[in-house]
């Protein structure tokens, strides 16, 4: 197989790949509101309550995973 | 899976960084693996010339001039052949620009000549009615940097392997060789040498003097790159 | 956690609006510079035979790109950074001495950066590729910067109170990560005075690219640098200040996550846009194409967003000036995102390429969008950061019509001179042969390019009114207490 061939391919399958994924957020995004797990739209409000003194929309917690990610300590 | 790549912002820009580099791993990489190859009758650049493109460089010229050619009719006939990739084998870096203000230049030194050149540089508008280019009239006096252009020489022929000193084939069948010098002080003899070529046709005494005082205008240097775009 | 202290804190964030709004000057004043000698040539002559050298079109023309991108419109980002990044976060930079140090080496390295950037170009040191002009000692300067930025924001993110990320922040990820890859790659360059054993110039290099190897990178450089220079840190700033400005919630926050990913994978397929009808593979330039066609909706997708969340507030865009700014900014957006993938087509295109229309392409975007945004967040970010009113709304709305009415006169005038001339360029006479010889081009585009120096100085007159309303703001506006600052931004007669 030459690098030509192996480039469309793996474009393809990437491209597949990616679309699957979106669609799958798409129905994540909407199905955690349908079933009042999590309501996306009100992260908006992150914007309008920024002040220093207003009470974070999510905290983190102490229990809550503790490393974030590796960069919260 | 989604909502905790949200929360996790290493994580988060990993799968940020992997959808954005996708693309460059898939258009760009690839070709790399196959380096572009020179086309038959494309030589490296001689000294002088190099020095001059670094003139080139140095002040913008791909700015209003581009160095390729689309393969349409009207472009074919205004500048002659469409360009090819391997053309550009020794460009570094390539120089096709973005805007055509002035006509493209890729194979100027078909049609152009030295004191057309010299002319020109002077005073565009003279020569071409109209002309908006500004003139580069500084061009005559400052001296052209051939020092740095053998440097880049010796850095292309080593870490490129760009074929100095070597046989190349040319269109008609026989051998061409572009010499890079020993020493900086023989790159220096060679480029004056092939500067007092030009500077024989040109007209402007100032140059005349300091070619033949050992010393290289810019704007011979410059135009022995516009006549070496063929 | 609750000995908090009690504001945030706003010293680099002042700076870099400072830094915005001078290098947005000299930028702009470069370009119409630049607008006037297309019209009228004698102007590389306007300091003297003897430093034409310096003030001719070619030495100046990077120096006008450069500014606006690195030195306006960076500065605009890390401005609004330093301000957006606490706030949406919950953290003030008061509470790490850190980052804070961090910050202020951020601020200062970037002046030297600016201050050997502006040296070079008019010295004429380039590597020769567009928006990549600087040689690679400034190249490795640049990458310090970036670093720093970079620890800046992992840093803040780090120590933050609110949990999620807001969408801002994900656009300024963004930014520093598709920057930092574009920009490593493309300047991957060998200094010549090394490789050759100390000849010649010390800062000169040569590319590791080559001809359409060295075109291809540099187009996927300079494409994505546009998208996120241009595009993702402007949309995060819309996300941030439309919303707070008018109090009201994105209209829809599960779209502004859509797009992003959208924006993510789409944009950087569409650097091989440029280079259509080249000589890179074909393939290539079908993709680069297609994506940009494709491009529009991820874009739309934000901008269209924008517009919504004004649903039943419009009568906000006729009171305040600054949403007006907003709201114009998002519709060029829109506009300039429809234009670019028209002329990604390919027979467009073939008409569109080496003309002034793409001239004025960049400008509907930069001026109409990219700047637009930026000005309204300094606005809304100054009475903030000086607790003080903005000096004068009239003199806003001033600055809004006459910049307005130059964004128009641009890009009308180069969409005629790019098509005329693009028609020109291919058109045959019955013969079959060329009709028009490339002057012929060149003195009929005349009137267009004296029209697009106005609009580009009716610009800059705007410029100056608006680093006038900053400065007498900053300086001796009415003093404001917190509780009007809660969204609309308090405003002078």
């Amino acid at each position: 197989m030459d690098i030509g061939t192996l480039q469309a391919y793996a474009y393809f399958f990437f491209v597949a790949f990616l679309v699957v994924v979106l669609y799958s957020y798409i129905y994540h995004l909407y199905s955690s509101q349908w079933k009042g797990k999590r309501d996306y739209e009100k992260y908006g409000n992150i914007a309008l309550h920024d002040e220093i003194t207003d009470q974070p929309i999510e905290t983190i917690s102490k229990n809550d995973d503790k490393k974030v990610g590796g960069i919260n300590e | 899976m989604f909502h905790w790549l949200e929360k996790h912002p290493f994580f988060f820009a990993v799968a940020v960084f992997l959808t954005i580099a996708f693309a460059g791993l898939i258009e760009i990489l690839p070709n790399f693996a196959q380096a572009s190859q020179p086309t038959v009758g494309t030589k490296p650049y001689t000294t002088l010339e190099l020095a001059g493109r670094h003139v080139y460089i140095k002040n913008n010229c791909m700015g209003c001039h581009s160095q390729l050619i689309r393969p349409f009719k009207s472009e074919t006939d205004r500048y002659g052949h469409y360009s090819l990739s391997g053309e550009y084998a020794y460009d570094r870096p390539f120089l096709w620009g973005s805007k055509r203000t002035g006509p493209d230049l890729m194979r100027v030194g078909n049609y152009r000549t030295t004191d057309w050149h010299e002319n020109h540089m002077k005073d565009p508008a003279a020569v071409v009615p109209g002309s908006i280019m500004p003139a580069y009239r500084w061009m005559f006096k400052n001296a052209a940097d051939i020092d740095t252009a053998y440097a880049e020489q010796v850095t292309v022929n080593k870490v490129f392997n760009t074929p100095y000193n070597a046989e190349i084939p040319m269109a008609d069948g026989t051998k061409a060789t572009v010499p890079l010098a020993a020493t900086l002080d023989e790159a220096k003899a060679a480029a004056l040498e092939e500067a007092k070529v030009i500077a024989a046709d040109m007209k402007d005494q100032d140059v005349k003097d300091a070619v033949a005082a050992g010393q290289v205008p810019e704007i011979v240097a410059m135009i022995a790159y516009l006549n070496s775009l063929k | 956690m609750e000995n908090r202290p009690l504001e945030y804190d706003y010293t680099v964030a002042k700076w870099f609006m400072l830094t915005t709004v001078v290098l947005g000057i000299v930028g702009m004043l470069v370009g119409v510079i630049l607008a006037w000698q297309m019209a009228f040539p004698a102007v590389n002559l306007m300091a003297g035979e003897g430093l034409a050298e310096y003030t001719n079109f070619s030495r100046l023309r990077p120096l006008h790109t450069d500014s606006v991108i690195f030195g306006f419109t960076l500065s605009g980002i890390w401005a609004t950074w330093y301000y957006v990044g606490q706030r949406v976060l919950k953290v003030s930079m008061a509470e790490s001495k850190f980052l804070m140090v961090l910050a202020k080496l951020h601020f200062f390295i970037y002046l030297l950066v600016v201050v050997a950037v502006v040296g070079s170009l008019l010295l004429g040191i380039s590597t020769g590729k567009e928006y990549a002009d600087f040689e690679w000692p400034i190249d490795i300067a640049v990458v310090v910067v970036w670093v720093i930025w970079g620890m800046s924001i992992f840093g803040l993110i780090g120590i933050r109170r609110e949990k999620s990320l807001y969408i801002s922040i994900w656009y300024y990820i963004a930014t520093f990560l598709g920057i930092a890859m574009l920009y490593l790659f493309n300047n991957m360059e060998i200094p010549t005075y090394f490789a050759s054993g100390g000849i010649g110039a010390w800062y000169h290099s040569v590319s590791m690219y080559s001809g359409t190897n060295d075109a291809l990178v540099q187009w996927w450089y300079g494409h994505n640098a546009v998208a996120f220079g241009f595009t993702v840190p402007i949309v995060a700033m819309i996300y941030y200040f439309l919303p707070k400005e008018s109090g009201q919630a994105v209209y829809s926050y599960k779209l502004s996550l859509l797009a992003f990913w959208g924006l993510m994978f789409v944009y950087l397929w569409a650097g091989g846009h440029h280079l259509i009808y080249s000589t890179v593979p074909d393939w290539m330039q079908t993709m680069g194409s297609v994506f940009s066609v494709v491009l529009i909706l991820p874009s739309w997708g934000s901008a269209i967003n924008m517009l919504l969340t004004m649903k039943g507030e419009w009568q906000q865009v006729a009171s305040s000036p600054l949403i007006k700014f907003m709201i114009l900014a998002s519709t060029f957006y829109m506009f300039s995102t429809l234009e670019g993938p028209i002329q990604a087509i390919k027979s467009v295109n073939a008409l569109a390429h080496f003309t002034d229309w793409i001239v004025g392409h960049v400008h509907d975007g930069v001026l109409g969008w990219v700047a637009f945004m930026i000005m309204a967040a300094l606005f809304h970010m100054a009475p903030r950061v000086y607790k003080r009113e903005i000096y004068s709304k009239s003199l806003m709305n001033t600055q809004f019509w006459i910049q307005t009415l130059g964004v128009v006169l641009y890009f009308t005038s180069m969409w005629i001179a790019g098509i005329t001339q693009g028609m020109m360029w291919r058109a045959h006479d019955e013969f079959g042969n060329l009709a028009y010889s490339f002057i012929d081009t060149v003195t009929v585009l005349h009137p267009y390019y004296t029209i697009r120096a106005v609009g580009g100085t009716l610009y800059l007159v705007g410029m100056f009114l608006f680093a006038y309303n900053m400065y007498k703001t900053m300086t001796s506006s009415r003093r404001v207490e917190e509780s009007e600052l809660q969204n609309a931004s308090p405003m002078g007669a």
